[in-house]
């Protein structure tokens, strides 16, 4: 029995421990970003720039009071905008620092660390994430007004408006990840994070709504975490989403994101496996 | 599963890497996409080791004997293709984490510093992951600052360290958590002889207080400085494992004097006395170098030995060095004899 709880107390302690260590590390790596605002700057601008030329496009498409696959221009601002902040979320520094390290070997010191590493690299997401979404959310708001303004949900919708939106990061990250553990095998990560992004891109309905994808693919996407990375909150934002069918998305979101999770972790024993850190 | 024989064991320790077989340039990169060829490299073959707690072991090999490597499955970063490791109990690429409060590794060709943070704050950090009080964090500190120097140090971001400063902040940063166990892999690489003679006055102040070191390198002096036990490991396999002094005394017999002569020196007649010795001209013909088993002649018999032939204007001895033992297993000259504790004879 003495036994017993001796391990009890060691296990609570060691849970103890790690929260503030990720804690921590979410903090840091929002630091790190701090310290080079000029490179965050030009990425903030180059999606920017992508969001601008949908809204333009769209403007025009639905001129005149038009609207399509039931978005009218207002809508559909709306539902560009929280798709762009959606999109912001988690945008490549994750993996790109994974693979980055990876490659060089350095993600060695990474393991002499007594912290998980998934949830290292999760903790230092959160923190990026920060980052990314106020800066998201300020030039979103900056368009919106730019663009004439965008309607607000009821406030009944923002309790699973913002649950949606908030389960859009382990989506991500999950997906993210699992692409940074490629690195073990291909020791180059350009190719694979240009895929990865142009299929979530696609996908989650960032760059065109889902419904105007073919069935088949809008389906897929439906099946598959990737509505769950931007389309799911923003349709529930601007109302397609409602009732039942929102709760059952914003579901498919969570189980989504547990799933990714344990993925991952059985993907990293493999990926971790493969690993050859040679000299040094 | 507790099994604890020594602080660190490993038994038949074996690492294969698979690398791929590309033939040359553009050519040979297309081939490998369809015909994929790779190569079976052994990195590490079937070692023993048994390091007791307090120990302070050199591991010494040339370059690509697999000392890295080890180290690297020691410290549960790889995994092994075969053999067992027990570090205090555990299985460190199975218990990675619990491993890691344990241990300190010091990588002296990567930082464990984050990159844009000044150095406290990478410091700060792993007092979290370690989950260190405040109060322990900075008696810690404190011990570190007064061997180490850090004050200065504290609030530099990493990246604009110069190397000696940056080795300095990444030793704090491998101990501040005061493992009992510490992995030094080329602790000394790269940097200038105070900062060496720092980085040496720091190991060897680890070991007075009980810490268990194992330290691989390729500079020799830091060897003799800081550790009584050597393993020295050739081509992935074992060469020899022992005590410092043995092997020295074992494969180090040989010393040699030089003389400064005033006139030609006489090589023969000097020859003739010490039959057991080997004597040779030096650079010119006025300089002489007697090579001879320290075991055998003392050095007062061979300047005994010279003396009789010519006015002797100065003289040195060079003792015989690890460096010489290491030098020759390098280059496969020498094959010593597997021993554990103690040399082959």
């Amino acid at each position: 029995m003495t036994g017993q709880s001796l391990d009890a107390r060691a296990a609570g302690r060691q849970f103890r421990a790690p929260f503030r260590a990720y804690r921590s590390m979410a903090r840091m790596a929002l630091r790190s970003l701090v310290a080079y605002p000029v490179s965050f700057v030009f990425n903030l601008l180059a999606s920017a720039f992508g969001a601008l030329a949908m809204l333009y496009l769209w403007r025009a498409v639905l001129r005149n009071g038009g609207s399509a696959i039931g978005f009218d221009w207002a809508h559909m601002k709306a539902y560009l905008l929280i798709t762009f902040i959606t999109g912001s979320l988690v945008s490549g520094y994750t993996d790109y620092q994974m693979a980055f390290r990876i490659r060089q070997g350095d993600v060695a010191t990474d393991l002499v660390r007594p912290v998980d590493y998934q949830r290292a690299r999760f903790a230092e997401t959160c923190g990026f994430a920060v980052y990314e979404a106020g800066t998201a959310i300020a030039v979103a708001a900056c368009a919106a007004i730019a663009f004439g303004g965008v309607p607000v949900p009821p406030l009944r919708a923002w309790g699973l408006f913002l649950l949606s939106a908030l389960l859009v990061l382990p989506l991500r990250f999950g997906v993210v990840y699992a692409s940074g553990l490629v690195t073990f095998w291909t020791q180059n990560y350009v190719g694979v994070q240009a895929a990865r992004i142009a299929l979530v891109t696609f996908l989650s309905g960032a760059f065109v709504p889902l419904g105007l994808l073919p069935e088949w693919l809008r389906l897929t996407a439906d099946v598959l975490p990737f509505a769950g990375m931007a389309s799911t909150p923003a349709l529930v934002y601007v109302g397609h989403l409602t009732g039942r069918a929102a709760f059952t998305a914003v579901a498919a979101q969570a189980a989504w994101s547990v799933a990714l999770w344990v993925l991952a972790r059985a993907f990293w024993q493999r990926a971790s496996r493969q690993l050859t850190v040679h000299g040094g | 599963m507790m099994r604890s024989v020594s602080l660190i064991e490993a038994t038949n320790l074996t690492k294969v890497f698979r690398r791929a077989d590309k033939g040359p340039g553009l050519r040979g990169s297309l081939r490998h996409l369809v015909e994929r060829r790779f190569v079976e490299h052994v990195a590490v073959d079937h070692i023993q080791l048994s390091i007791d707690a307090g120990e302070a072991v050199a591991y010494v090999g040339p370059n690509g004997a697999g000392k890295s490597t080890t180290v690297k499955m020691l410290t549960g970063i790889l995994v092994p293709t075969e053999g067992d490791i027990y570090v205090a109990g555990r299985v460190p690429h199975r218990e990675r984490i619990e491993n890691a409060r344990n241990i300190g590794v010091v990588f002296g060709q990567r930082t464990q510093l984050w990159w844009d943070l000044p150095v406290r704050d990478s410091l700060e950090l792993l007092r979290d992951m370690h989950g260190m009080t405040q109060s322990r964090f900075d008696k810690s500190l404190e011990r570190l600052d007064a061997v180490l120097g850090l004050s200065d140090l504290l609030s530099v971001m990493a990246r604009k360290l110069s190397l000696g400063q940056r080795m300095r902040a990444d030793l704090a940063a491998a101990l501040i958590h005061e493992p009992s166990i510490v992995y030094l892999d080329e602790p000394t690489i790269g940097l200038d002889i105070s900062v060496k003679d720092r980085v040496r006055a720091f190991a060897r102040h680890l070991v007075a207080e009980g810490t268990t070191v194992l330290l691989t390198t390729h500079d020799l002096d830091d060897i003799e400085d800081i550790c009584r036990r050597i393993i020295i490991i050739d081509d992935g396999r074992l060469a020899y494992d022992g005590d410092l002094e043995s092997v020295k005394n074992t494969y180090a017999r040989d010393c040699s004097m030089h003389f400064q002569l005033a006139a030609g020196a006489p090589v023969a007649s000097v020859s003739a006395r010490l039959p057991e010795a080997t004597v040779t001209l030096g650079d010119n013909e006025r300089e002489l170098i007697v090579t001879f088993d320290r075991f055998a002649l003392s050095t007062g018999s061979v300047l005994n030995a010279v003396l009789p032939d010519g006015e002797v204007l100065d003289v040195s001895i060079s003792e015989p060095a690890i460096e010489d033992v290491v030098r020759k297993v390098y280059a496969g000259e020498l094959r010593l004899g597997h021993s554990n504790g103690e040399a082959a004879t």
